[in-house]
């Protein structure tokens, strides 16, 4: 048995932390929040939650088995998630649906006489494409009158990235990774014209919101405990629910949210797509991992596959937001234990946050058993000038077995990225791939998908 | 109409607030906490003069004996 290790992303709560130990998630609550939990836990809402699926299941557990001092007043054991997903990796649909479950989980818990203290879009998680609550220790007796704590930060973790997505056409992802508190108002503001503000949401929460904060800095202006301005609750639930219709009609900038849109567009004859599909269904049925990822994952063809063949989930990466929004959309519609989530392989999620641990990287969180990479390795190797060793040693690093498809110099995709650039890639060579694959685990079996044409190879390392 | 008029009101009350950008730090939810009293105060005007509007459908289709009335109260 080895000692709790406390999770490096929970500290912003002095009453209570999450811990890690042999693959159990517990958490630690101190008197301090002790509390606000049993009366979370004796109202019946956290049950009633769990019941509903918006609430990680939980269990108390001794709390003096565990040696975490000072020793807390109760320990909670939670159900382990698949995987964890930052705001900056969802794909427009699931940063969407994020958001409406926090103003849904926001009206839940007032019904009940609760509230939510923050607004964290870190508190949400996916299973598969299924919202779910992460923190226990947000609930807290709501008190008639108070303002909505999590206003503004609802407003920078989901509202404002949202209508940067979908009134402007530009990902959040790359600004929401680098402030990881989201974006303000008073940014968002200066980026809208005159007819984004013809909206009241973006009217009152982004412009209102910013030029009352730029007007509070400018006069110095806080607000004196006890003197803040009462919010009746009846506001706060038109508050709550405005959000929610404004947010609900937003659209994605891709508008291709019908998987078979994309299906029917990619380069691959039927057969080859067949001849991909049982090799694949062959190395899951025998690997039979309880996670696999999908690089590449496109509109998830190869992900559906691998769960057909007995993969129990699969979370897909892809750096098309298209194909990502129509993976969703697949998911959603078939009920796949299926994440699909933006990455970008060339450059992945880093740690970072506070101590650079808060948030972990892409690699420490990778844990899959088995992996497919099929149609990517010549987007890195040649569209990003990565050599073909290290495409190869990073993939075989995600997980110790799966699949990685090599399409030669003269497959007509290998021949698009070259088309406007001269050929420095002299390496980029079947005998190479298999000379990679080869200095860092054993070849299972590979298959020519057609004569001279792409190869697939199943390794082990 | 109500709610057209309660949100120009709302839009000319932010709007003469408007003021240029500073950078100082400053306690973050002092704008938000200032916003949500403006919209929370627009947004309970807007609930209450729609059930005003309601009742008062209800209360002359009753006088008049026009039931349909009460049905498309929003």
């Amino acid at each position: 048995m080895t000692a709790p290790i406390v999770n490096p992303g929970s500290f912003r709560d002095p009453g209570s932390r999450v811990f890690e130990r042999d693959g159990r998630i517990l958490r630690a609550i101190w008197q301090r929040s002790a509390p606000a939990y049993e009366q979370f836990r004796d109202s019946g809402l956290l049950a009633d939650l769990v019941d509903r699926g918006m609430l990680v299941a939980t269990k108390e557990v001794d709390a003096q088995s565990v040696s975490i001092m000072p020793a807390p007043v109760y320990v909670l054991e939670h159900e382990r998630l698949p995987f964890v997903s930052y705001p900056y990796e969802w794909p427009f649909a699931l940063l969407k649906r994020a958001a409406l479950f926090h103003l849904d989980l926001q009206l839940a818990a007032l019904d009940k006489g609760f509230t939510l203290s923050d607004a964290t879009a870190y508190n949400v998680q996916f299973i598969a494409t299924t919202p779910i609550f992460i923190d226990h220790l947000s609930f807290r007796p709501y008190v008639e009158g108070e303002v909505w704590a999590g206003h503004r930060q609802f407003c920078m973790q989901f509202l404002n990235p949202l209508v940067l997505w979908s009134k402007k056409g530009i990902s959040p992802a790359p600004w929401y990774r680098g402030s990881l508190e989201g974006i303000s108002p008073e940014d968002l503001s200066q980026l809208l014209g005159w007819k984004d503000n013809l909206s009241w949401t973006i009217l009152t929460h982004v412009s209102g919101q910013a030029a009352l904060q730029r007007r509070a800095i400018k006069a110095d202006a806080s607000i004196a405990p006890g003197k803040q301005p009462k919010l009746s609750k009846t506001a706060f639930r038109g508050i709550l629910e405005g959000l929610r219709s404004y947010i609900a009609k937003l659209s994605s900038p891709t508008k291709a949210t019908v998987w078979g849109d994309y299906a029917d567009h990619n380069s691959y004859a039927a057969d080859d797509a067949l001849i991909k599909r049982d090799f694949i269904v062959k190395m899951a049925g025998q690997v039979k991992p309880d996670q696999l990822f999908d690089i590449g994952c496109n509109s998830g063809d190869y992900s559906v596959a691998a769960l057909e063949g007995g993969a129990k989930t699969v979370v897909g990466f892809d750096f098309d937001y298209g194909a990502l929004d129509a993976a969703t959309a697949r998911a959603d519609k078939h009920k796949l234990p299926f994440l699909p989530l933006w990455l970008d392989a060339a450059n992945p999620s880093p740690s970072q946050g506070w101590a650079q641990a808060e948030r972990l990287g892409f690699g420490k969180r990778a844990s899959a058993q088995a992996l497919v990479a099929l149609a990517f390795v010549h987007h890195i190797a040649i569209g990003r000038n990565v050599p073909l060793d290290m495409t190869i040693d990073w993939l075989m690093s995600l997980a110790p077995e799966g699949i990685i498809e090599f399409p030669p110099k003269s497959d007509p995709m290998v021949q698009r990225l070259l088309s406007n650039r001269e050929d420095i890639f002299p390496d980029y060579t079947e005998e190479n791939f298999i000379a990679a694959v080869l200095s860092r685990g054993q070849i299972v079996e590979q298959k020519h998908v057609t004569e001279g044409g792409r190869l697939l190879i199943w390794y082990r390392r | 109409m109500t709610d057209r008029f309660a949100r120009m009101a709302a839009l000319f009350a932010l709007y003469t607030s408007l003021s240029t950008p500073a950078y100082a730090y400053l306690d973050p939810a002092t704008g938000s906490i200032i916003l949500q009293a403006i919209v929370g105060v627009v947004g309970t005007w807007m609930v209450y003069s729609r059930l005003f509007v309601a009742k008062s459908r209800n209360f002359l289709s009753r006088v008049f004996g026009k039931s349909s009335a009460s049905q498309d109260a929003e």
